[in-house]
C-alpha cells in the first residue's frame, strides 16, 4: 500500500492533500483540520514503515509464538502501525502531535510486553517519561510557532501551492503552514543579518523567540529520536520483543523525531544558531553512542546504541542541510516562495536505508536470541557454521551499518559526511566559524567506532567454533531478558543465563566454560540439552531476514529509480567523488568527496580489522587487570553515568522542586485561605459572646443602636453634608 | 381654655419614654418588663395625641391623631394579653419570671 503510494508519487509528481475534514472548528474561525497529506518525505516513510512492519509482523509469527498474551502484542502493533502511518500522512502539527503521542504509546506498551518483569514496567516507564520531557519541549516550541505564525493548520494557507510556488513537486509544510518573508539574497552580509530582522518581524520583534522554538521542536525530536541529552531511553527499552525493537526502535518511530527534523527543516534553514545545534547534536550523539556500543555486553544494547549514533548521523545530515541553506538562500527559496530545503533528502536516504539494514540487524539478533536463549554476547559465539542464514544476513546488515560498498550504509553515510563536510566549510569561510569541522570529524571517529563494535558484535556471536555459553546454571538466576519462554528452542546454554550477570561483571571477570556439551541441566530444567548452540529457524523469520537484506543492499540504489528525484530533490548518487544521477549544475566529479569518501572508507575498515583483531575468530579481547582503560571501560559500561546523573537530578533537584512546590501550596496558598477562614472564625467566635439570650441586654443594644444612628444621621451626616436643615413647619 | 404648650407636652413624654426604657433595662422581672413596655408605649401615644391638637383635624384634611391614639391602646391591650400569655407558659415552663434565666429559646 505505502509502496504504491510512494510509487504513484514519484511517477505523477502530484501530490494528495485532503484537508476537508474540520475537527474543531472556532467561532473566531480558526479551524483545526484533521487532514491527509502524502507529501514526498512522508512517501518515503510510508515505504519504510509498511514494508518493514510487514516484514517484523511475519517474523513475529513464529519469534513470538510461545509468548503470552499474543492478541494484547498485535493489536499494539497494529495500533503502532497505523499511528505511524497517520503521523507519516499528517498535514499539520495537531495532527502530527496526536499520532507523534500514539506511537509514544505503543512504544510504551510494547516495551512494556513483558510486563511481569520489573525491569520491562520500569524500561517503559524510563521510555515513556524522557520521552515526555521532549514532547513538552516540542508542546512548547509549536505553541510559539503557532502564536507566531497563527496557523497550525493547513486549511487556510493551502492555497499557496495550487500556483507554482511549490514547483517539482516539492510539497511541504513550509508551503502549507509557515508564511515567512523570503529573506534578502541581495544582502552583501550573507543571509543571517538580513534575515534576522525579517525573521524577528515574523515574531513579534523577537530575534531570539524562532531560534528558542527551532531549539524547542529539536528537543522533542531529540526525545523522540534518543539524541544525545534524552538518549538514555533507547538502550533500556530493548527490554521489549526483539520484533518491537526491530520495527519501533530502530527502523520506524525513532526516525519520527528525523522525520519531524526533516519536514521543518524549512524552518531550521531560517535559524542558524538551531541549525548548528542540530549538527552538534547529531555529531556528538553519533560518537558518545557508538563508544557505549563498543561495551555493551547486550547484543540488543550493542544494536540500540547504533540505532542512536545513526540517528544521530540523520539529525547532523538534516542540520547540515539547514545550514547550508542558511548559508545559500537560493536553496531554501524557489520563486520568492521558501520551500524544503534540498539537501534534507540526504537524511531521509540515510534513514531509509538505516531502516532496512538496522531492522534486519535487529531481526537476526532476534533469531540468534530465540536460538540460543541468551542475550549475552559472551556466551555465544561459533554460531556461524550452525546458523548460515542468519550469520550472512546479519552479516549483510553489519556491512551496510559500516558503510562498505555495495551496501547501502555505504551510499547514504557517504553523502551525508559530504553534505556535512559541505556546511562546515560554508559555515567556516562565511561566519569563520570551525565549528562544524569538529562535529564533522566526530561523525568520522563515528564512522570507525561504528565499523568496530557492529563486528565486535558478529565476531562475538559467529565466529568461532564453539559457544563459550556453558556457564553454570545455578549462578545465574534471572530468567533470560527478551525470550523467557524461549527454553524449548534454547540450546545446551542454559536459558536461565543472563545478560544481567555480564551488566555486573566486565569482560574480564566472565567465566570461560568452554565445553560444547551441557553440563548439569539448568535450574529451571525446560531445556533438553539437546542440539548445542541452535539452529536457524524455519522459513517464517528467515524470509524477513532474507527480505531484507536484499533491501539493505538495494536501499543504497534509491536514487538511481527514475522519479526519486522528484521526493528527494537535491539527493545525488555520488559515489567517490563521481556523481552518477541528479547531480544538478555541479561538476560530476568532486575531489574532496572522493577523499571523504576513501577517508570514511577507510576509517569503516579500519574498524573492522580492529574488530577482528580483537575478537575475531572467537577470541574474547580483556582488558589487562592493570590496564589504564579499566576505567574507561567502566564509565563506558556504566553509559557514562548518564542513568545515574538523572536518577540524582530526579531525586535531588526534582524532588526537591516539588518539595518547594507542596510548601508553597501548604503554607502560601492553603495558609491564605485559612487565613480567612480563620479571620471569620475569631470574628464569630467573638460575635457569638453577644447573644448571651438576655433579653434586657438585648434591649440595651436596641437603644444603643437607635442612638448611634441619632448621632449619626443627627450629627455626622450634616457635618458631612453641610449642614442640615429641617423645612420650617407652619403653625410651631 | 388655656393651651398647654407643646414643649411640655413633648417633655413629659419623653420622660415617661425614659423612665420606661429605664425599666426595660433594668428590671428582670418579665412583668415589670412588660409594664415598662406599656409605659413606653403610653409615651409614643400621648405624643401622638399632643401633635393632634397643633395639628389641622379630620376638616382641614389633616392626620386624625387622636384616632390613632385609639388604635395603639388597642394594640397595646393585645400585647398584654400575648405577653402574659408568655409569662404564664413561662412561668410554667421554668418556674421563674426572671429573663436572666430564660436565656435559652429550647427547654
Amino acid at each position: 500500500m505505502g509502496l504504491w503510494i510512494a510509487v504513484t508519487e514519484a511517477s505523477a509528481s502530484q501530490l494528495y492533500h485532503d484537508a476537508s475534514f474540520v475537527w474543531l472548528g472556532l467561532p473566531d474561525g480558526t479551524n483545526f483540520v484533521m487532514g491527509t497529506l502524502v507529501s514526498p518525505l512522508g512517501a518515503l516513510m510510508l515505504v519504510v514503515v509498511n514494508v518493514v512492519g510487514f516484514l517484523v509482523v511475519l517474523y513475529s509469527n513464529e519469534y513470538m509464538a510461545h509468548e503470552e498474551g499474543l492478541p494484547r502484542y498485535y493489536a499494539e502493533l497494529m495500533l503502532f502501525l497505523s499511528a505511524m502511518n497517520g503521523l507519516v500522512l499528517a498535514d499539520n502539527y495537531l495532527e502530527f502531535i496526536l499520532m507523534w503521542e500514539l506511537v509514544g504509546l505503543c512504544s510504551y506498551l510494547l516495551i512494556g510486553f513483558f510486563w511481569k518483569k520489573p525491569s520491562a514496567a520500569s524500561a517503559a516507564k524510563k521510555a515513556f517519561i524522557v520521552t515526555r520531557v521532549g514532547d513538552v519541549l516540542f508542546f512548547l516550541g509549536v505553541f510559539i510557532l503557532f502564536s507566531s505564525l497563527g496557523d497550525l493548520s493547513s486549511a487556510t494557507p493551502a492555497t499557496a501551492y495550487a500556483g507554482t510556488t511549490c514547483p517539482g513537486g516539492v510539497l511541504h509544510w513550509s508551503c502549507l503552514g509557515f508564511t515567512f518573508t523570503p529573506p534578502n539574497t541581495n544582502s552583501s552580509v550573507p543571509f543571517l543579518p538580513a534575515n534576522a530582522a525579517i525573521e524577528a518581524s515574523n515574531f513579534g520583534g523577537s530575534s531570539w523567540l524562532p531560534t528558542l522554538a527551532g531549539l524547542l521542536i529539536l528537543g522533542g525530536a531529540a526525545g523522540k529520536s534518543a539524541q544525545f541529552p534524552l538518549h538514555t531511553w533507547l538502550p533500556d527499552a530493548m527490554e521489549g520483543p526483539t520484533t518491537v525493537s526491530a520495527l519501533i526502535h530502530a527502523a520506524t518511530m525513532v526516525a519520527a523525531g528525523i522525520y519531524l527534523l526533516a519536514i521543518t527543516d524549512i524552518y531550521f534553514g531560517f535559524t542558524l544558531t538551531a541549525a548548528i545545534v542540530i549538527v552538534g547534536i547529531g555529531g556528538f550523539t553519533s560518537l558518545f553512542a557508538g563508544t557505549m556500543g563498543i561495551v555493551a555486553p547486550d547484543i540488543k544494547r550493542v544494536i540500540a546504541y547504533s540505532t542512536i549514533s545513526q540517528l544521530g548521523y540523520m539529525a547532523m545530515a538534516v542540520g547540515a542541510a539547514a545550514v547550508i541553506s542558511d548559508l545559500t538562500p537560493t536553496y531554501s527559496l524557489v520563486n520568492g516562495t521558501p520551500v524544503l530545503n534540498t539537501f534534507t533528502g540526504v537524511a531521509m536516504f540515510h534513514l531509509f536505508s538505516h531502516a532496512f539494514f538496522k531492522a534486519l540487524l535487529f531481526l537476526t539478533a532476534g533469531a540468534v536470541i530465540h536460538a540460543v536463549g541468551t542475550q549475552d554476547l559472551f556466551q555465544m559465539g561459533g554460531l556461524r557454521k550452525r546458523m548460515p542464514i542468519t550469520s550472512i544476513t546479519m552479516l549483510v546488515g553489519a556491512l551496510a551499518l559500516s558503510g562498505i560498498p555495495p551496501f547501502s550504509g555505504f551510499f547514504s553515510k557517504d553523502d551525508l559526511l559530504s553534505l556535512t563536510w559541505q556546511a562546515a566549510t560554508l559555515e567556516s569561510t562565511q561566519n569563520g566559524s570551525p565549528l562544524l569541522y569538529v562535529f564533522f570529524a566526530l561523525a568520522l571517529m563515528a564512522v570507525f567506532i561504528t565499523a568496530l563494535y557492529i563486528f565486535r558484535l558478529w565476531f562475538l556471536a559467529f565466529s568461532g567454533d564453539r559457544s563459550r555459553g556453558e556457564a553454570p546454571a545455578a549462578s545465574h538466576g534471572a530468567p533470560a531478558p527478551a525470550a523467557p519462554t524461549s527454553a524449548p528452542f534454547a540450546s545446551s546454554t542454559s536459558s536461565s543465563s543472563s545478560s544481567s550477570h555480564a551488566h555486573d561483571a566486565p569482560a574480564a571477570a566472565l567465566p570461560l566454560a568452554s565445553s560444547t556439551s551441557s553440563s548439569a541441566p539448568s535450574a529451571s530444567g525446560a531445556h533438553d540439552g539437546g542440539h548445542a548452540g541452535g539452529h536457524d529457524p524455519s522459513w517464517i523469520m528467515t524470509v524477513p531476514l532474507v527480505v531484507l537484506a536484499t533491501l539493505a543492499v538495494a536501499a543504497g540504489f534509491l536514487p538511481l529509480i527514475p522519479g526519486v528525484g522528484h521526493l528527494l530533490p537535491g539527493l545525488s548518487w555520488t559515489v567517490l567523488g563521481k556523481c552518477v544521477t541528479n547531480c544538478g549544475a555541479g561538476s560530476s566529479f568532486d575531489l574532496t568527496d572522493a577523499l571523504l569518501g576513501s577517508a570514511s572508507l577507510a576509517f569503516a575498515g579500519l574498524g573492522i580489522l580492529t574488530a577482528y583483531a580483537f575478537w575475531g575468530n572467537g577470541k574474547v579481547y580483556r582488558l589487562p587487570k592493570d590496564s589504564p582503560l579499566l576505567g574507561v571501560h567502566s564509565v563506558l559500561l556504566h553509559k557514562y553515568y548518564f542513568d545515574e546523573l538523572y536518577d540524582g537530578l530526579a531525586t535531588h533537584v526534582i524532588l526537591g522542586l516539588a518539595r518547594g512546590a507542596d510548601w508553597v501550596d501548604r503554607y502560601i496558598i492553603d495558609g491564605t485561605i485559612r487565613g480567612i477562614e480563620e479571620l471569620f472564625s475569631q470574628a464569630s467566635k467573638s460575635g457569638r459572646r453577644l447573644q448571651t439570650g438576655i433579653v434586657s441586654s438585648y434591649a440595651a443594644w436596641v437603644v444603643v443602636g437607635l442612638l448611634a444612628f441619632l448621632v449619626f444621621f443627627l450629627y455626622v451626616v450634616p457635618w458631612l453634608v453641610g449642614g442640615f436643615h429641617l423645612p420650617p413647619t407652619p403653625g410651631l | 381654655m388655656t393651651t398647654i404648650p407643646l414643649v411640655d407636652l413633648l417633655s413629659l413624654s419623653g420622660a415617661l419614654f425614659a423612665l420606661g426604657l429605664f425599666g426595660v433595662l433594668t428590671r428582670r422581672n418579665f412583668i415589670l418588663i412588660l409594664i415598662s413596655v406599656e409605659v413606653i408605649m403610653n409615651a409614643a401615644i400621648l405624643n401622638f395625641v399632643a401633635f393632634s391638637l397643633f395639628s389641622p383635624g379630620p376638616a382641614a384634611g389633616g392626620i386624625p391623631g387622636q384616632s390613632i391614639a385609639v388604635i395603639l391602646i388597642g394594640l397595646a391591650a393585645t400585647e398584654v394579653a400575648v405577653g402574659l400569655a408568655i409569662v404564664l407558659a413561662l412561668n410554667r415552663l421554668r418556674g421563674t419570671l426572671n429573663v436572666a434565666e430564660a436565656i435559652q429559646l429550647k427547654l
